[in-house]
């Protein structure tokens, strides 16, 4: 096993609510692992702690061998890729410019380098029509591509996923999801915030139950939805499969 | 008695100059130093944020003309150095200025939606990349249209250093009126004239919004978020 992600008994809190209790957990190379549970629970913020987005006041997080501290913040950015559930795509660049950012100011690429792997991916995320449009003229499945694109094309080596589907219309999601069926299928290691059960089911290699700040139940996505072991688990799951 | 009102064409033009370069100095210097202000009023750190709203506070609530006067003659005798005309009404206007332009950077740096930041940090820029690259250019949007009111009103204000015996547009335009036969002409030219050099600041303003697509809908969620 290969640990991409350590998280060591991280406390987060908000003023003097806790969001995050003591979490642990640890990811390896080429898992999916799909985070579930009720809102408010922490699970966004779990993410948004692995990149810096937050601080945590307890436990440590270390990425790749390296602790997640304020000063080795850019380094660790430089290889996590992070899709918003509003996209977040900045609104003066075209979809290209979007994509094409961060891999010339951060990583310094040349832009030639990097526009050829930018026109890949558009490919991948099929949108290559939509290469020059603004952000204002794509529909919200569309500009949730292009963030993946933009994410993709740092070359990361963890993909995190933040509720991506959640702020989109209904007909938009399955190309959302395709794109990620497609990412996981390469073996990606990617972290998956969702309300997408059946998501979880056909592409998680993991699913992490949370509630109120803890992870309640780690385990096969399946088996976890066949049969949940906790009651809290049980009742969640059989409450979003209607 | 009849004057050639014609003759006294190129004394004003280049005085419109000088108004308009004065002005422009003043301008220029407040939304530099309005910008920093603005930085500092949005820093993490409290006793900085203080500090700029006193600035900001102090200096668009005290009147151009005490803060001429005091560059002018409290200066040379606080200091012991002599303050030209030009300086001391520079100074006064740049210090309004920056007062005004402060507040509209920060709205404008403000506008941006939190999401924004945490796209571009989240890949991996530094906060000073953030700022060139996402959120300056999209919160020039919301910062131009405002500054060229300050423009105005700086310029509009510049008349002000007439009384401190600055030669520019009023005062070229009330020595006129001394040396004729103090009719209300002189008095009309300068009217028609500051609005003319206004107005078409006004028009610079417009093309340069439309060059900056202010007023193109921005992606609404994107920039909400």
């Amino acid at each position: 096993m290969n640990p991409v992600l350590q998280l060591d008994s991280i406390v987060k809190r908000f003023g003097s609510r806790t969001i995050l209790d003591t979490v642990s957990m640890t990811v390896n190379a080429g898992e999916i692992v799909c985070f579930v549970g009720p809102s408010g629970t922490g699970k966004s913020t779990l993410l948004r702690c692995v990149n810096g987005l937050e601080q945590i006041q307890g436990g440590q997080i270390s990425f790749e061998g390296t602790a997640v501290l304020p000063r080795s913040i850019g380094a660790v950015r430089k290889r996590v890729g992070m899709i918003f559930q509003h996209f977040n795509l900045y609104p003066h660049l075209t979809a290209l410019q979007n994509v094409m950012l961060a891999p010339m100011v951060v990583h310094k690429e040349a832009k030639k380098t990097v526009e050829e792997r930018a026109r890949a991916l558009f490919e991948k995320v099929r949108l290559s029509h939509r290469i020059n449009a603004y952000p204002s003229q794509l529909s919200g499945g569309e500009q949730q591509r292009v963030a993946i694109a933009r994410a993709l094309c740092a070359q990361p080596h963890l993909l995190m996923f933040d509720e991506p589907t959640s702020a989109l219309d209904p007909e938009t999601v399955g190309d959302v999801l395709g794109v990620m069926r497609d990412l996981a299928k390469e073996g990606r290691t990617m972290l998956v915030v969702t309300h997408e059960i059946r998501f979880a089911a056909d592409v998680g290699t993991r699913m992490v139950f949370m509630d109120q700040g803890k992870i309640v139940e780690d385990g096969d996505p399946r088996a976890m939805i066949a049969a949940p072991k906790t009651e809290r688990a049980r009742q969640f799951l059989s409450s979003i499969h209607g | 008695m009849t004057v050639d009102w014609l003759a006294y064409a190129p004394l004003i033009l280049r005085a419109a100059g000088i108004t308009l370069w004065l002005s422009w100095l003043g301008m220029l210097v407040g939304a530099v130093g309005g910008t920093g202000i603005a930085l500092l009023r949005l820093s993490r750190w409290r006793i900085l944020r203080l500090l700029a709203l006193v600035y900001t506070e102090f200096w668009r609530s005290v009147p151009i003309l005490i803060v001429m006067f005091f560059c002018y003659f409290g200066v040379p005798l606080v200091l012991g150095i002599d303050i030209s005309p030009f300086t001391a009404a520079t100074v006064a206007l740049a210090l309004h200025a920056s007062s005004t332009m402060s507040e509209v950077v920060r709205a404008g740096i403000q506008s941006v939606g939190r999401g924004q930041w945490e796209a571009a940090q989240a890949a991996g820029l530094t906060p000073i990349q953030t700022m060139r690259y996402v959120i300056a250019p999209q919160a020039i949007r919301v910062v131009l249209p405002p500054s060229v009111g300050v423009f105005i009103t700086t310029l509009k204000e510049s008349s002000l250093a007439s009384i401190i015996g600055y030669i520019e547009l009023t005062k070229t335009g009330l020595l006129i009126r001394d040396s004729t036969d103090g009719g209300f002409i002189p008095l009309l030219a300068l009217a028609v004239i500051y609005f003319l050099i206004n107005y078409a600041i006004s028009l610079g303003g417009g093309a340069l919004e439309r060059r900056f697509h202010i007023g193109r809908r921005l992606d609404t969620v994107g920039a909400m978020a």
